[in-house]
């Protein structure tokens, strides 16, 4: 199947007065159509910075996309013109916005905001729009008379709600959801998720999925990357991942959740900080924090490893890799 | 053709009804200020004080004739408040009481008062309009855009600011010459550096939110998501802001009248009747006492709707 979304070496910088912060370091993935990928990984890791550069929305002048090229349906994101992006941005790519309590213009009525984006991309009258605005909303389990309300006058989970209508309004081929449940309480998480699986599902729509929580991922996604310092460290679908982690963080992530059937007293965090993004190691990212840490790691970046179709970037894996490498290919050569 | 026809009055159809809706949504709003406003008395009565000004400014041909109050009749000069003479005006003898008295050229207080209302109304507002506009476009430009715009526009800001006021209106008087849309411009021109600094600052604190992103992130434009989505969020400190304007617009407008660089007599405005009354200050009082609480209430009731708005629109504030 044709990949929908297609990264390749990107690098993201933002640039204060003494220093420059490497947010997105040499980071390459490739999404299918129609698949749901986890991004997972701690704050600061650069997720967001992802999320903004598929839309070419990193903040100038501090921040640059200084290397890599982005490809969306075909289409370079990074050439695209003024006016190509504006068409773009909420059509083809919509994004859900981490907190919703601001997410929304106060002085606008929801319904109103909606029927703008809706407006914005397809030729309709205002009317027609306030209709469409209204559909959308009882899509989203929003009374359609509630559209002339404003954001104050809804709840968390209903302005998520609300936000979610208008990341879908106009049908998107990908949306991008920045951690679209960490603001709202546990039972309205799931309220929304759910809301989201079945729009998602109903179109067709491939979604990055952001988020600090192995379990919605577990529940929700098709594929995994695992995020560390501005790069994909693993990369894998939901079984793979979830039933073997390769890679030490990863692991360690996995190891920091606790386990219903195994009694433990102690939840084993990763000891450490992620690296000074002003500042990262020359040799592995992770390596200061590493328990497998050996020589190499220190000197060399590691490469990725291709695992058939697992991905890790970890010296650990090289032998294995190359092996794995020679056997596929003596498989395509008896073929 | 038909069908071209149907899609404009569904348009049709579509605006009136989001009009309607509009209106609506505005009334309960206006309710809620109204609520706040009302409870502050100063402000009411001020409001109530600058609404029957204007309704004085607007009607004032039907309270005395513009040619009555600027023509002499020497018989009648100085006349105390009260007194009544006689007047000929057009070819004939009126008798006419003077309610305020006369000035030295026996023309009427009351009657020029009121049409110098018309003459401080227009100047205040018209100079709060022009102001309002230029120093929002170049705040906004500022403030959104920041980089080289901003720092040219600031500077030139900081620049005009470092004139002080009056010598700047008396500049641009002098070189444009002595009329009333010269004075309109020195008024306005003095004013724009203010809105620029307010509207500047209030784009730059909301540009940043997430919803202007998420606004981008619908493809909205520039232009849209500055009329659209960040002005809408910074009306309260400009109404204040116009309000308290108008009433110092008038003042200026007084003060460069008095200073004989506004509207020279014989035409009716405050500031030169105040000018004009200095002479007599010994015989006839009340022709400074006129014009003089004329100004002082009309910019004292501007200040307190000014501080009244400002309460009822923070939300801060609320109580």
């Amino acid at each position: 199947m044709e990949n929908i979304l297609e990264i390749s070496d990107l690098r993201v910088h933002y640039f204060s007065n003494r220093k420059t912060v490497r947010a997105v370091n040499g980071l390459s993935m490739g999404m299918e159509a129609g698949k749901v990928l986890g991004l997972v990984g701690e704050t600061g890791a650069g997720k967001t910075t992802l999320a903004l550069s598929i839309l070419n929305m990193v903040r100038a002048p501090q921040g640059k996309i200084v290397e890599g090229s982005i490809r969306f349906a075909g289409a370079d994101v990074l050439a695209m013109g003024k006016r190509e992006l504006r068409d773009m941005r909420g059509k083809d790519v919509a994004m859900i916005f981490q907190d919703p309590m601001t997410a929304l213009n106060p002085v606008l009525t929801v319904g109103e905001q909606i029927a703008e984006t809706v407006r914005k991309h397809e030729e309709l009258s205002i009317e027609d729009a306030w209709k469409k605005a209204q559909a959308m909303l009882e899509t989203v389990g929003i009374p359609a008379d509630r559209a002339k309300e404003y954001p104050h006058q809804f709840s968390g989970g209903m302005k998520q709600r609300v936000v979610i209508a208008l990341a879908l309004a106009c049908n998107p081929k990908l949306l991008l959801a920045d951690e679209p449940t960490t603001a709202l309480d546990v039972t309205i998480q799931a309220q929304v998720l759910d809301l989201m699986r079945k729009l998602i599902r109903e179109n067709g729509t491939s979604v990055l999925f952001i988020t600090h929580s192995l379990g919605l991922v577990a529940e929700n996604c098709d594929e995994v990357a695992t995020m560390y310092s501005g790069e994909i460290v693993e990369y894998g679908t939901v079984d793979q991942v979830f039933g073997k982690a390769l890679h030490p963080y990863t692991q360690g992530l996995f190891g920091s959740l606790p386990d219903l059937s195994a009694a433990t007293d102690r939840l084993k965090p990763i000891p450490g900080l992620m690296p000074d993004p002003t500042a990262l190691p020359k040799g592995c990212f992770f390596c200061p924090r590493c328990p497998h840490a050996m020589d190499i790691c220190a000197k060399e970046h590691p490469a990725d490893v291709d695992l058939g179709g697992h991905r890790v970037k970890c010296h650990l894996y090289a032998a294995a890799g190359a092996a794995k490498g020679a056997a596929s290919a003596a498989g395509r050569r008896a073929e | 053709m038909s069908a071209s026809a149907t899609t404009t009055t569904a348009v049709a159809a579509g605006r009136g009804s989001n009009f309607a809706r509009a209106l609506r949504r505005s009334g309960r709003n206006f309710a809620q200020f109204w609520r706040q406003l009302s409870r502050n008395k100063l402000a009411v009565i001020s409001l109530v004080i600058v609404v029957g000004f204007a309704g004085v400014a607007i009607f004032a041909d039907l309270l005395y004739e513009y040619d009555f109050v600027t023509s002499n009749s020497l018989e009648n000069a100085l006349l105390k408040p009260g007194e009544s003479g006689t007047v000929y005006y057009h070819d004939k003898d009126i008798e006419h009481t003077f309610i305020l008295g006369s000035d030295n050229y026996g023309r009427d207080i009351l009657g020029r008062l009121v049409h110098g209302a018309r003459v401080s109304m227009i100047i205040g507002f018209a100079a709060v309009a022009i102001s309002l506009c230029a120093g929002g476009i170049l705040g906004s430009i500022a403030g959104y855009k920041g980089g080289l715009f901003d720092t040219l526009i600031m500077r030139a800001t900081d620049i005009l600011l470092s004139i002080p006021t009056i010598l700047l209106a008396i500049a641009i008087v002098a070189a444009l010459g002595n009329s009333f849309f010269n004075l309109l411009i020195a008024i306005a021109s003095s004013m724009i550096p203010g809105y620029i600094r307010i509207v500047r600052a209030s784009i730059i604190q909301v540009k940043d939110q997430e919803f202007v992103e998420a606004a981008h992130c619908i493809g909205a434009g520039d232009f849209r998501i500055v009329l659209r989505h960040i002005l809408p969020n910074i009306t309260s400190p400009i109404i204040v802001q116009s309000t308290l304007n108008v009433g110092s617009a008038i003042n200026w407008a007084a003060s460069l009248s008095f200073l004989g660089l506004g509207i020279l007599p014989p035409k009716p405005e405050w500031g030169n009747m105040l000018s004009e009354a200095r002479e007599f200050i010994q015989y006839a009082p009340h022709l400074l006492f006129a014009p003089g609480l004329t100004i002082l209430i009309t910019v004292l009731a501007y200040n307190l709707i000014g501080d009244g708005l400002r309460d009822a629109l923070d939300p801060k504030l609320k109580r």
